[in-house]
């Protein structure tokens, strides 16, 4: 080693030694312009293109650069977006929506009908993964710049939410869609610009003072990737990060003591449940579901699971959401149970039942699951595999019974058509009803709100009592943020907007 | 010398296409479509199907595999399932933060572990002896995540000397790379150092007790001369293969510290793309990483010569 290589060492130490004394090294600035909201989210995006990820994390970052056509308001009820009024035919098969004028990209050229057509053709023709939401859509045309026009096969009463829930149908720009630069470098029309991207690290936005809505009251918004909660946390405390949604259930009540810091939950509008492979033996059997659904515990389950931040649901739509009906036809009753189980000639009931640790409150849940129907005579054994392997074995139908949940539904048919009617989409676990597909294919027909509601309530109670799904909680939405960050709401659906936050001094 | 670089080069060639192979093979035999993990869960077998003939998934395995190989010889790892992104692309972006943390870790765990080894192996059974012993049993039986939250919680949440996460490269910000990489290196600093330590310590005890050593001793030379230049020195050579192979290691990413601090590095890189069956980046970042222990262990090999003249490389 030579003397000049030496002296780095050293010059290295004493840097080394000097970061470890107070105040000196330390960048304690919120973002590189001290005035900005750095957000912690527990992963980073696979890709910014909206049409094409399927990610979480993309889409908490995507909320704030995209939009729709329409959007959920705080009480998921479907308002104006790019779209400023709609109009629907006589007939129910055309609806004419009135684009907002003077909205500009994020790149300063004008946004316009042919947009959006782009956008939905290019969801349909490429087969994206949301292209079912249009199944029913027979043609998309914008008879003038301002005007989109989409003519149904059949009257869709659920259009809105289908087009506006999810920012998956976001409408994007063509030129940055062919430059490939989409997935990494989005252009949008929403709240805030993309700015810069950190991989691995971060991705920053700033505020697009031209944005329809009114121009964002903070220059910038940082989504850093942190992980480990612990450090989430930390950071939050430390004042690095101003908000998180990376707080562990075991973790509320601490953090929630903490007067330094805001933390607010929201009844999810997601929901967690378990589902028996029908297509396997004795699971076929109605009365073994239904034994199951009497035999575990939903209280002790949330308990365990989500250390109480969650509501015990026997349906799946929770009492937030406008098309919440309450029912809940199963008790605790290991007796119960036990009758249903003899009646329908089963003994030794053994389990496979498929957890994943990347969601560890299946894993949890598949312990509590087996000790609580162990007391019935069937034997769970929990199957731990990672996520990849375990989309592959419900795709091909090899387990008993998973636990899973649902995000990001809005509408009463998000809920239970493509889950549970017999040629639904993700009907994985093979169950065929006659009379739900009929009340189904009813609400989808109904006009009325309530006379929609009262459809799928009546295919909701029939689903929970044949057990297709058994239904189990609704997760709360946790958030939590520095008392600094004001303007800010959690929303029940998890969307996480910062379009009206601000940094008080 | 060329002759010995030209053979380590054909050997390292033939390496890195045996973890082709293997890489290859065992990402398509564990369950799990990429497709499926891009998709979600809500999806219509036409999505799929589309899906999966654009990612080149339909195609023979055998000629899925050829075609891989083939652009790897020109540079071209494939595109991310993912991000679309060319993966040399996102293996170099990750590269920094990885190789700055693994640099800092390892000034750490030399720094400490050779005068600790040493001091321990000249003061044999004596107490001090058994307080290195003790500590350094204790650095490699803890688990470094343990190690690095409770930094976190201490220096961070507590004191509030460091930032608890975070990355910033070393060339835009020193000192702020600095405030951040002390504590993910110093974390597995420590357990690097304490393996290096004990290492080091039997190799200096076997080499004090040597008959070269006795012969300086017997010539007259001061101890402190005895212990420089014959016993460390002499030391040295297992002691540098341990250090290659933990440098080696900490190159090839530490996930679980790198999800700890937050830190963007290979470790995480690869996790995700193993949890998203995103077969190139997997491929790609075994490869880089099977390529960096091959250039770690001929820079071992060469160092022999350089320690021990009676080494000689041909």
């Amino acid at each position: 080693m030579g003397r000049l290589s030496r002296w780095t060492c050293v010059a290295l130490a004493s840097a080394l030694l000097g970061a470890c004394s107070p105040g000196t090294g330390v960048d304690r600035g919120l973002s590189k312009d001290g005035s900005g909201v750095v957000a912690a989210i527990a992963g980073e995006p696979d890709q910014l293109d909206p049409h094409r990820t399927s990610a979480y994390f993309s889409f908490q970052v995507l909320e704030n650069t995209f939009d729709t056509l329409v959007e959920p308001d705080r009480n998921l009820d479907m308002r104006p977006a790019l779209a400023e009024r709609w109009k629907v035919s006589k007939d129910r098969l055309t609806w004419t929506f009135t684009l907002r004028k003077g909205v500009t990209w994020h790149d300063g050229s004008e946004f316009g009908a042919d947009d959006v057509v782009y956008s939905y053709r290019r969801i349909i023709d490429e087969k994206l993964g949301n292209a079912w939401r249009f199944d029913g859509v027979e043609d998309i045309s914008a008879p003038d710049d301002s005007t989109v026009r989409l003519e149904l096969e059949k009257p869709m009463y659920n259009l809105l939410s289908r087009i506006g829930g999810h920012k998956g149908l976001a409408i994007v720009n063509k030129r940055n869609v062919e430059s490939g630069k989409i997935k990494t470098r989005p252009v949008g029309t929403g709240p805030f610009s993309f700015d810069d991207y950190n991989p691995g690290e971060s991705i920053r936005l700033k505020a697009n003072s031209r944005w329809w809505g009114g121009a964002p009251k903070i220059p910038s918004l940082t989504f850093r990737f942190i992980p480990e909660p612990t450090t989430a946390l930390a950071d939050l405390e430390a004042g690095e990060i101003n908000w998180t949604d990376n707080i562990p259930p075991q973790q509320v009540e601490r953090v929630s003591q903490n007067e330094d810091l805001e933390l607010d939950t929201e009844v999810g509008n997601d929901y967690w449940y378990l589902a028996a492979n029908q297509d396997r033996k004795p699971f076929g059997d109605p009365r073994v579901r239904k034994a199951i659904a009497y035999g575990i515990d939903r209280k002790s389950i949330v308990q365990a699971t989500q250390y109480g931040n969650a509501s015990v649901n026997q349906l799946a739509i929770p009492k937030t959401n406008p098309w919440y009906t309450a029912y809940s036809p199963y008790s605790h009753d290991p007796r119960r149970a036990a009758r249903l189980l003899r009646s329908a000639g089963v003994r030794n009931l053994k389990i496979d039942m498929l957890v994943t640790k990347e969601y560890p409150e299946t894993v949890i849940a598949g312990q509590v699951i087996a000790s609580q129907l162990e007391k019935i005579g069937i034997t769970v054994k929990p199957r731990e595999v990672d996520f990849a392997t375990w989309l592959d074995k419900q795709g091909k139908g090899e387990y008993d019974m998973l636990m899973l949940g649902w995000l990001g539904n809005l509408d009463a048919e998000d809920f239970y058509y493509a889950q549970h009617h017999s040629k639904g989409n993700f009907n994985f676990q093979k169950y065929s009803s006659r009379k739900v597909d009929e009340l189904l294919e009813a609400g989808q027909k109904e006009s009325g709100r309530k006379a929609r509601k009262e459809r799928y309530a009546r295919a909701a109670r029939q689903i929970a009592d044949d057990a297709s799904y058994i239904y189990l909680y609704n997760p709360d939405v946790v958030q939590v943020w520095a008392p600094q960050l004001r303007g800010y709401e959690v929303r029940s659906d998890g969307a996480i907007r910062f379009r009206d936050a601000r940094l008080a001094d | 010398m060329l002759r010995f670089t030209l053979a380590r080069a054909g050997h390292a060639a033939a390496v890195l296409l045996g973890v082709t192979v293997v890489v290859f093979a065992l990402m398509h035999l564990v369950p799990g479509d990429p497709v499926r993990v891009a998709l979600g869960t809500q999806y219509t077998p036409e999505s799929y199907q589309a899906l999966r003939s654009a990612s080149g998934l339909d195609r023979p395995l055998i000629s899925q595999y050829f075609h891989y190989v083939g652009s790897a010889l020109t540079g071209d790892l494939g595109v991310s399932f993912r991000t679309g992104e060319p993966v040399t692309l996102v293996l170099l972006e990750r590269l920094p933060a990885t190789l700055s943390l693994a640099f800092a870790a390892m000034v750490i765990a030399v720094g400490l572990a050779i005068p600790l080894g040493v001091y321990a192996a000249t003061h044999q059974g004596r107490i001090s002896d058994t307080i290195v012993r003790v500590v350094s049993q204790f650095g490699v039986s803890v688990p470094d995540f343990w190690l690095g939250i409770l930094f976190i919680l201490l220096f961070s949440s507590t004191l509030g000397w460091l930032p608890p996460s975070g990355y910033v490269p070393l060339t835009e910000d020193p000192l702020g790379w600095l405030s951040r990489v002390i504590m993910p290196a110093t974390a597995v600093g420590l357990v690097s150092g304490a393996i290096i330590t004990r290492f080091v310590r039997s190799a200096v005890l076997e080499s004090l007790g040597s008959e070269h050593a006795r012969t300086a001793r017997a010539k007259g030379l001061r101890q402190r001369i005895v212990r420089s230049r014959h016993v460390v020195r002499n030391a040295m050579v297992p002691v540098v293969t341990v250090i290659g192979v933990q440098a080696a290691i900490l190159m090839g990413g530490v996930i679980v510290i790198e999800v700890v601090f937050a830190w963007p590095g290979l470790g995480r890189l690869t996790f995700d793309a193993v949890s998203a069956r995103d077969y190139p980046v997997v491929q790609g970042a075994v490869l880089l990483v099977a390529a960096l222990f091959l250039l770690v262990s001929m820079a071992v090999d060469l160092l022999y010569a350089r320690i021990d003249p009676r080494i000689s490389i041909r």
